[in-house]
C-alpha cells in the first residue's frame, strides 16, 4: 500500500520536475534569442557607397526588366522585400535563370555583383 | 576568451550518468541481496548517488544549453539526444525530489514503482548518452 507520504512525496515530485523542464526551456529560448539577435548585428551591411554604386549597375543591367526602383516590370518580378539570402541573390545574377534571365557573370566581377546584392539587400 | 563546451559538456555528462546507473544498480542489488545485512547500506549509497546525479545534471543540462546555442529539439542525432534527455531530466528531478521526501519510509510498492521508474531513467539516459556520442563522431 502507498503512504500518505509517498503521495505527498510524488506531487513535490511532479512539480519540481516540471518547474526544471519549464525553467530549463524558458532560459533556452532567452539564450536563442539572443544568438540570433547577435547574429544578426554581426551581418555585415552594405555601406552607403556600395549602395549607390550597386545602383548604378542595376539601372545599368536590371531596371528595364526589374523596374528602375526594383519595383517590378512586365515580366520580371519585384526585388524589393524578395525573401531570398544575399548568397542565393548572388548565385541568381552570376548564372541567371534558364529562359528567364540572362547570366552576368560575364558582365560583372564578383565584387561588383556584391554591390548590385548591397543595393537590393538595402531596400528589405 | 571561448569556453570549449565541446569538451566541457562531454566531462559534465559522464559524472551524472555514471552515479544514475550506479543508484539504480545499488537499488536492484539491495532487492536482490536483501537476505544480507548490507542491502541497507547499498539503498543509502544509491540515495546518495542519485541526489549528486540529479545536482550534477543541472552543470550537464546547462553545458548542453550553451554548447547548442539553446536549440532545445534540432534534427538528426540532436533530435534524438534531446527526445531522450528531457524526459531523462525531468525523471531524474522527479526522482531524486521523491526519494529525498521519503528518505527510508517507503512501502514496498512505493520502491517498485521507484525501481521500474529508475530503470526506465537509466535506459532513456543511456540512449540520450548514445546519441550524443554520435553527434561526436559525427563531428569529428
Amino acid at each position: 500500500m502507498v503512504t500518505a507520504l509517498e503521495i505527498k512525496a510524488a506531487k513535490a515530485a511532479v512539480l519540481t520536475s516540471a518547474l526544471a523542464l519549464t525553467l530549463t526551456f524558458v532560459a533556452g529560448g532567452i539564450y536563442r534569442q539572443q544568438i540570433v539577435r547577435l547574429k544578426k548585428a554581426e551581418q555585415p551591411t552594405a555601406s552607403a557607397a556600395i549602395v549607390a554604386e550597386g545602383r548604378l549597375f542595376f539601372v545599368k543591367s536590371c531596371a528595364h526588366c526589374h523596374g528602375k526602383d526594383a519595383d517590378g516590370g512586365e515580366d520580371a518580378p519585384s526585388l524589393q522585400k524578395i525573401p531570398i539570402s544575399a548568397a542565393h541573390m548572388t548565385l541568381v545574377i552570376q548564372s541567371g535563370i534558364k529562359g528567364d534571365m540572362p547570366s552576368f557573370a560575364k558582365k560583372y566581377s564578383e565584387a561588383d555583383i556584391a554591390k548590385i546584392v548591397g543595393y537590393l539587400q538595402s531596400l528589405k | 576568451m571561448t569556453i570549449p563546451w565541446e569538451q566541457l559538456h562531454g566531462a559534465m555528462t559522464h559524472f551524472p550518468i555514471a552515479l544514475l546507473l550506479f543508484s539504480a544498480a545499488c537499488d536492484f542489488g539491495s532487492v536482490a541481496l536483501k537476505k544480507f545485512a548490507f542491502a541497507y547500506e547499498l539503498r543509502k549509497v544509491s540515495f546518495y548517488g542519485l541526489a549528486i546525479s540529479a545536482v550534477a545534471s543541472i552543470g550537464a543540462v546547462i553545458s548542453g544549453i550553451a554548447l547548442t546555442k539553446g536549440n532545445m529539439w534540432g534534427r538528426a542525432e540532436l533530435g534524438w539526444h534531446h527526445r531522450f534527455i528531457w524526459p531523462a531530466f525531468g525523471l531524474l528531478v522527479a526522482l531524486a525530489v521523491w526519494r529525498l521526501i521519503v528518505r527510508d519510509q517507503m512501502s514496498r510498492t512505493g520502491f517498485y514503482v521507484y525501481l521500474f521508474l529508475m530503470f526506465l531513467t537509466s535506459g532513456l539516459v543511456a540512449a540520450a548518452g548514445y546519441f550524443g556520442g554520435e553527434l561526436l563522431i559525427a563531428g569529428g
